[in-house]
């Protein structure tokens, strides 16, 4: 512990910083409500058909419609959970093949050229973060046709950004000496990778990965909505024929689903680190 | 690599077997799952009707379709004002929903931290299951379930993305208090404090910054999602791509694309800058 100064001159000056950065908090706090303010008035406010949501009662009304189960619907689910499923596992796999040589590229002290491939790679990872699962699958099923395919080529482009930026992290974030003595006897650049880099980075890489996996059952269930297959083709089908209890049963079975994932990557995870 | 037989590990080792690279039961887990994996993907592939060939040519023929089909991108159309006011208004509903959702997420981050949960019989699995239920709907199903209550329009879009954004800042928040230094807290509450002054001076102030940092956060990713709230009719630039796609103009749909992963990229810079002004300021 250091001694704290307590002769005025310095009281009056920690009084003095308090105050300034009291008014800077403040100033700060007003801009944000102000935003807020003009926010609500624009999106809110005029943008909103009030008479269309009728009051409370309104409300309430649309709300009650999912409040029932419509268990006929039990058996029509099994398969496209299953898909679902799949999809998700298939996607990160892909996406872990696509994201190695993204990496590669994108890891500033393994990169085969600084100065145009290594932009290259970090412009690959922002693409595949930066565009929305929804956009992707758009993309996908307009190159490949309807079906499962457009929904695992779209989650895996989708998690390629995610699980190459943290494994370039992790390339760039290692021990050199592995590298130097393998480089020392005589390793040529795929030994130096695969007997130095690879098990340094394999924890974090694999934990990554798990992750992904647990957030692309989120997006699998989507993928439907966009005709890729699995349960989003269900809930859009179900809520086409406005039968809302249908609806609330596949989201049942969405939560279902992903209360599992959650499950199972919790155990790998602690299997992994 | 040369031959090997004995490694560092086993010289002391008097009793320890010739050296093996497979170990009998670690080996054999550990390969065995490898191969129960690729069986499971293998019979996916199968169960969900892939065609092999098609995906090896995916990406060529995702390059081929974007150079016959989504090129030259009509840039004429997204520099439209009409299209720029639907940008403002994506921003102006990320801006909301993130803000929104941060409120509500700071409470159940404090019911749903475990060390410092005011009631953990009741409180605490109220809090983890509502962060957990709003993380596991994707938010397109938020918008097309708070669509069909409310109607189109930003309002629902606004909700959807504050669903959104509670199960996103929860967690993160809940982690976050969940690292905290014990110290203050248990000196608090030997002071006889209530658990919410607990939370407001021993929790808050060792919290604080990492909060900022993750509200910026959420904004980024809340706009991310805004992006395509519209295309289920929440409103913003999604409502304008919805539209294109299904009008098959694909040079529009390009110019769209585009403009969304710009838009993104400047949130992604500003967001980044804010978090570093941020710990600077701290």
């Amino acid at each position: 512990m250091t001694a704290i100064d307590v002769s005025p001159a310095a009281l009056a000056q920690q009084g003095d910083l308090r105050r300034k950065r009291f008014l800077k908090m403040g100033l700060i706090w007003a801009l944000v409500l102000v935003f807020i303010g003009w926010c609500v008035q624009g999106t809110i406010i005029e943008d909103t058909d009030w008479s269309r949501i009728g009051g409370r009662n309104g409300i309430l009304a649309s709300v009650g419609r999912y409040f029932s189960l419509d268990l006929g619907l039990l058996p029509e689910l099994v398969i496209p959970t299953l898909e679902t499923f799949m999809m998700a596992c298939v996607g990160t796999v892909l996406g872990c093949f696509f994201s190695l040589p993204v990496a590669w590229l994108g890891a500033a002290n393994v990169t085969p050229s600084k100065a145009i491939l290594y932009p290259v790679g970090r412009f690959l990872m922002v693409l595949s973060r930066s565009v929305h699962e929804i956009v992707w699958a758009l993309i996908f099923v307009s190159a490949v046709g309807l079906g499962a395919l457009p929904g695992i080529l779209a989650i895996a482009m989708r998690s390629v950004g995610f699980i190459s930026k943290i494994t370039a992290e992790a390339i760039e974030n290692i021990d050199a000496k592995p590298v130097e003595a393998i480089r020392a006897v005589g390793g040529n650049q795929f030994q130096v990778m695969y007997y130095g880099i690879l098990p340094q980075i394999y924890p974090v890489v694999l934990a990554t990965v798990i992750f992904e996996w647990d957030i692309n059952i989120r997006r699998s269930a989507v993928m439907g909505l966009v005709g890729a297959g699995g349960l989003g083709l269900l809930f859009f089908r179900q809520m086409n024929s406005f039968n809302y209890s249908g609806v609330s049963m596949v989201i049942v079975a969405i939560l279902l689903l992903i209360l599992l994932g959650e499950v199972i990557s919790h155990y790998l995870r602690k299997a992994v680190i | 690599m040369t031959e090997q037989t004995t490694t560092p590990d086993t010289i002391g080792a008097a009793d320890a077997p010739k050296w093996s690279r497979y170990k009998y039961p670690e080996s054999l887990y550990k390969h065995g799952t490898l191969l129960l994996i690729l069986l499971f993907l293998g019979y996916s592939l199968h169960f969900l009707n892939v065609d092999i060939g098609l995906l090896i040519g995916a990406l060529g023929r995702f390059a081929g379709v974007v150079s016959d089909r989504y090129y030259p991108p009509d840039l004429e159309y997204v520099l439209d004002w009409g299209y720029l006011a639907s940008i403002l208004d994506t921003l102006q509903m990320s801006f909301l929903g993130g803000f929104a959702g941060v409120c509500l997420a700071i409470p159940l981050a404090w019911f749903s931290a475990w060390n410092v949960s005011p009631n953990r019989r009741v409180l605490f699995p109220l809090g983890r299951l509502g962060v957990i239920s709003c993380r596991a709907i994707h938010e397109t199903i938020w918008t097309i379930l708070f669509v069909s209550v409310l109607g189109f329009g930003m309002l629902a879009g606004v909700s959807a993305l504050t669903m959104f954004c509670i199960g996103f800042a929860g967690k993160l928040f809940a982690d976050e208090i969940e690292a905290i230094d014990m110290g203050p807290v248990e000196a608090m509450r030997a002071a006889g404090a209530s658990s919410f002054q607990v939370f407001l001076f021993a929790v808050v102030p060792q919290v604080r910054v990492a909060f900022t940092g993750i509200a910026i956060y959420t904004w980024d990713v809340a706009f991310r999602a805004a992006t395509v709230v519209g295309f289920f009719g929440g409103g913003g630039m999604g409502w304008y791509l919805k539209r294109n796609v299904q009008q098959l103009e694909n040079l529009r749909v390009a110019a769209i694309i585009l403009s969304i992963i710009v838009m993104v990229l400047i949130a992604e810079f500003l967001s980044g800058w804010l978090r570093a002004a941020v710990n600077r300021a701290k």
